[in-house]
């Protein structure tokens, strides 16, 4: 199959998702200069089957969008872009407008650029995101959001003073971490709680005033494999703003410690206030986890080996957790999301950075697009029943219940069950995710019956 | 106008039957000049996302048993499948099973080498994964516009694997309308699965997405002497081959419907009927009265009109009480828009205007029968409409300023926007569940209860504040459109 790049069941949208990542700011609104159906495809995946999410307030059907057809591939489209964001000023209440692109308009070699910087004396900023479908997935579309941004929007520092204790917060994908918006708050209130004041740009009352605080942060914090790995080095260079990159959005007791205490170290905060949260937090957890022993060896069905086909952030994150916290081992991780090859070798790393003995550490991970992979490769596999658990996205659905799989979603496509606060982060979101995963295990009844 | 069976691509819409996207004015008028030819499209300044034809063939290719569709296109053109693919899935679906979608992934170097190879590989490959009967090739806007001969992959593929290799071109941007999506797999499956009939049975089709509430449809064909083929979703592969063995076909909607039937009856001479779409009393009667005669039941026909009068008279004349003085509008697809009209008015309820999602002056059938809604605008008083390919920015202008009691609506994004507004929105619910007396009395039943509690709608409008400015919010619905015809 070399050569073959295709993808089945696509855990990814093409780089046109990254308007998700505007969506989630406030008063930030996406035009899109793009076909009529490009918007729907991505709403799909990203918001309708990923927890039965929608953009607030700005909902899907009202993002503007030049709805690109068989004229404008003939004539171009750029004068009509132009009336279009002269519209969308006039009617949204937006406080920035960022024109993302289609595969159509740069194909055919419409100015883009041009069109939107005609508007650089208006009222309202404009920013363009190139983001043709062809260039790469929903992550190369958040990344050029992001470089529009640190492009075309912030400002130098200038004589502002760097904030003591404040800290942007990087690596969470809005929507494609289908948990983010919970996810972003239950993190907020980690940081606060060992001292911090953490800068976050997605979800409710997040938006615009932290994006132009973020030169003023005294480092930036990145919680993922590789995703905004570049922003943050960028950041360094642009404002000197160090960072700390830990690789994963921690989960659970060990995890969650070890970062907590990470962070202490790079930001020299107090380890007594930091201990007496992990203290709290670890004696939250195993109250709530003890609760439930008597249940989990009362003649559970309880697998020992598990499969991951999720975003490499969830991967990782879920991963850690599951080997170091419920003891766990990793039969495969697929990571279907493009990992660029670059960082593949360091995200592999992450990986075997866990509490898993040498004996069973040999586990692979496998870097492709292809959602459809788990399944090929599964196969007829025979197995136990009752020994696997697999950790995937609404996709992987079908594959666990036609096996008897005990099956989580945790990856986007999550699903099309709304779970409003729900998060996997910190040691609240480890209580979740075991209760969450207990139910699944509930539902096989007492001897996998 | 004969369908062109022959060629690769299907021909899209506008060109096919004339049809739009962009209208402002009335049902009179534009069937009017629909009917005459004279039915210009307009354009808008102003756009908000739609939906296109590629989503939509793909949609309905999923459906069919044993074929998987490889996509050449980006790997966002198949990436929101999963929408349509959760349905399958259910715990109660009859046999779920998932998309069977490859991309073949298109990228940045391909537009300047071309990806053919990588289109004959992503077919192999999706061969070899699920041994397919068939396998649909789509296109995409990036593979027309960097000038991909697909079609001769198509045709190498099926000499190399030896199985049926269907195509549907399926280029965003070459139709405004997404039911030009719809054409496409009328198209293709019209070239894969449909047969040559061996004999002709006491047999009507019926083309829709689900053949959910088929029980009173069985019953009421089976005492016509007449047994009902579903061709859904979850239609076998057989059951399309043995299509071209029924006398008759009628289907959802023109939008839906309206090619694989007029390709039965321009191929097979099934008899397309779609003047009459049998949704609520009326059209249950007009229907029964066009369909009847035609299988030679004109008389137990108007029987079992008498009998489902009789049977639901005491529940209808209690719902127009409730009803009555009502007022509505109605955003839906270019078929459902008009029925639901016609059946809100048998109701009681006055509607103050209607959407289409797109329209259509005629549809694929033979003869010279008007559609559905030029019928509609024939028989009964005219309503104020507008066209449009789901401008939900237009929509919210209009029912700011109209205010009705309630709209009717479904999935498309703006009953969301009516209930921001504090204004209900009932489903528009498609396919059987508003077949005849028993869906019409179903779909005022469902309107009369949500009126009597609105306190979720009441309380989500209490806490919206709108995102638009205040100088869009006094604008008049239709400012974007361009009057000139283009």
């Amino acid at each position: 199959m070399s050569g073959c790049e295709m993808i089945e069941q696509s855990r990814t949208t093409c780089a046109l998702g990254g308007m998700y990542t505007a969506l989630a700011m406030e008063r930030v609104l996406p035009v899109l200069h793009c076909g009529p159906g490009c918007q729907a495809q991505a709403r799909s995946l990203l918001g309708t089957i990923n927890g039965a999410q929608s953009a607030v307030p700005f909902q899907e059907s009202v993002i503007p969008c030049s709805n690109f057809g068989e004229t404008d591939v003939i004539f171009g489209g750029a004068d009509r872009l132009r009336t279009l964001i002269e519209h969308t000023q006039a009617a949204y209440q937006a406080d920035l407008l960022i024109v993302f692109s289609g595969c159509t308009p740069e194909i055919i070699g419409d100015d883009t650029a041009s069109v939107v910087s005609s508007f650089a004396a208006s009222r309202t900023p404009v920013l363009f995101a190139e983001t043709a479908g062809f260039r790469g997935n929903n992550l190369y579309g958040h990344a050029q959001l992001w470089t529009a941004i640190c492009d075309q929007y912030l400002r130098p520092r200038g004589a502002e003073a760097v904030i003591p204790g404040l800290v942007n917060v990087f690596g969470i994908v809005p929507f494609y971490d289908p948990f983010w918006s919970a996810q972003l708050e239950e993190l907020a209130l980690l940081l606060r709680s060992v001292g911090l004041k953490p800068n976050i740009f997605y979800g409710r009352g997040k938006g615009l005033p932290e994006v132009d605080k973020i030169p003023r942060a005294e480092f930036n914090l990145l919680l993922s494999p590789w995703v905004d790995l570049p922003l943050v080095r960028r950041l360094r260079e642009q404002y000197g703003t160090p960072y700390l990159h830990y690789p994963a959005v921690p989960l659970g007791p060990t995890e969650t410690s070890r970062f907590l205490r990470a962070l202490t170290d790079f930001a020299a905060l107090s380890p007594a206030r930091t201990e007496a949260v992990i203290r709290e937090g670890e004696a939250q957890y195993y109250y709530y986890l003890n609760r439930n022993l008597q249940w989990l060896y009362t003649c559970r069905v309880l697998p020992k080996y598990f499969l991951v086909n999720a975003s490499a952030a969830a991967a990782l994150s879920l991963t850690r957790y599951l080997v170091n916290d419920l003891g766990l081992i990793p039969d495969k991780i697929y990571l279907p999301e493009n990992v660029p090859e670059k960082n593949r070798s360091q995200v592999e790393g992450y990986f075997r950075d866990t509490e898993l003995n040498k004996g069973v550490a040999g586990f692979p991970v496998i870097f492709t697009e292809d959602g459809g992979l788990m399944a090929a490769e599964f196969g007829d596999r025979l197995f136990d029943p009752g020994t696997l658990a697999v950790f995937g996205s609404f996709w992987d659905v079908l594959f666990c219940r036609e096996r008897r799989i005990p099956f989580l979603s945790v990856t986007t496509p999550q699903g099309n069950r709304a779970f409003g606060v729900r998060h996997y982060c910190g040691f609240s979101g480890g209580i979740n995710f075991f209760t969450d995963y207990f139910a699944v295990l509930a539902e096989l009844g007492p001897f996998g019956m | 106008m004969a369908l062109n069976l022959t060629n690769p691509e299907v021909q899209q819409r506008e060109q096919r039957l004339g049809s739009i996207t962009c209208y402002e004015g009335t049902l009179k008028d534009m069937a009017a000049r629909g009917c005459s030819g004279c039915l210009g499209n307009q354009r808008r300044c102003f756009t908000t996302a739609s939906s296109c034809t590629h989503f939509h063939a793909l949609s309905l290719l999923i459906g069919i048993k044993d074929s998987v569709i490889v996509d050449h296109a980006p790997n966002g053109c198949a990436s929101g499948l999963i929408n349509f693919s959760s349905n399958r899935v259910t715990r109660i679906a009859k046999n779920p099973q998932h998309a069977r979608i490859f991309s073949t992934n298109i990228t940045e170097r391909d537009t300047v080498f071309g990806a053919l190879d990588k289109l004959r590989a992503t077919i192999r490959a999706a061969y070899e994964r699920y041994q397919p009967k068939i396998i649909y090739v789509s296109t995409s806007c990036t593979a027309a516009i960097i000038g991909e001969d697909v079609y001769s992959v198509v045709e190498e593929m099926r000499a190399e694997l030896g199985i049926t290799i269907g195509f549907a071109a399926v280029e965003g941007f070459k139709s405004k309308i997404w039911a030009s999506g719809f054409d496409a797999y009328g198209h293709a499956v019209t070239d894969t699965i449909l047969q040559a009939p061996t004999a002709k049975k006491n047999q009507v089709n019926y083309i829709a997405f689900a053949d959910i509430g088929r029980q009173q449809v069985d019953e009421l064909f089976a005492r016509l002497g007449y047994e009902v083929l579903y061709l859904t979703g979850s239609t076998t592969n057989e059951e399309y081959g043995r299509a071209s063995q029924s006398i008759a076909t009628f289907g959802q909607c023109g939008a839906q419907s309206s090619y694989l039937a007029g390709a039965l009856e321009q191929l097979y001479g099934v008899k397309y009927f779609q003047t009459y779409l049998p949704y609520g009393g009326i059209g249950f009667e007009r229907f029964l009265r066009e369909i009847g005669p035609f299988l030679g039941q004109a008389e137990q026909a108007e029987q079992i009109i008498a009998a489902e009068r009789k049977k639901y008279r005491a529940e209808l004349e209690s719902l127009r009480q409730r009803l009555g003085g009502k007022t509505a509008v109605v955003l839906l697809g270019a078929s459902y828009a008009y029925e639901y009209t016609r059946i809100l008015r048998e109701l009681g309820v006055n509607v103050l205007h209607t959407v289409g999602y797109h329209y259509d002056p005629r549809l694929d059938n033979q003869s010279a029968e008007p559609v559905a809604a030029v019928a509609d605008a024939r028989d009964f008083a005219d309503v104020p409409t507008s066209v449009n390919d789901i401008q939900t920015m237009e929509n919210y202008l209009l029912l700011r300023k109209l205010r009705p009691d309630f709209v009717v609506s479904r999935a498309h994004g703006d009953g969301c926007w009516a209930v921001r507004l504090g204004i209900p929105d009932i489903e528009g619910r498609i396919g059987l569940l508003i077949f005849g007396y028993k869906g019409l009395v179903n779909f005022g039943r469902a309107i009369a209860d949500e009126l009597d509690n609105q306190n979720f709608v009441r309380k989500i409008h209490a806490h919206y504040r709108s995102p638009f400015t205040p100088a869009y919010e006094a604008r008049e619905p239709f400012f974007a459109i361009e009057k000139e015809a283009g």
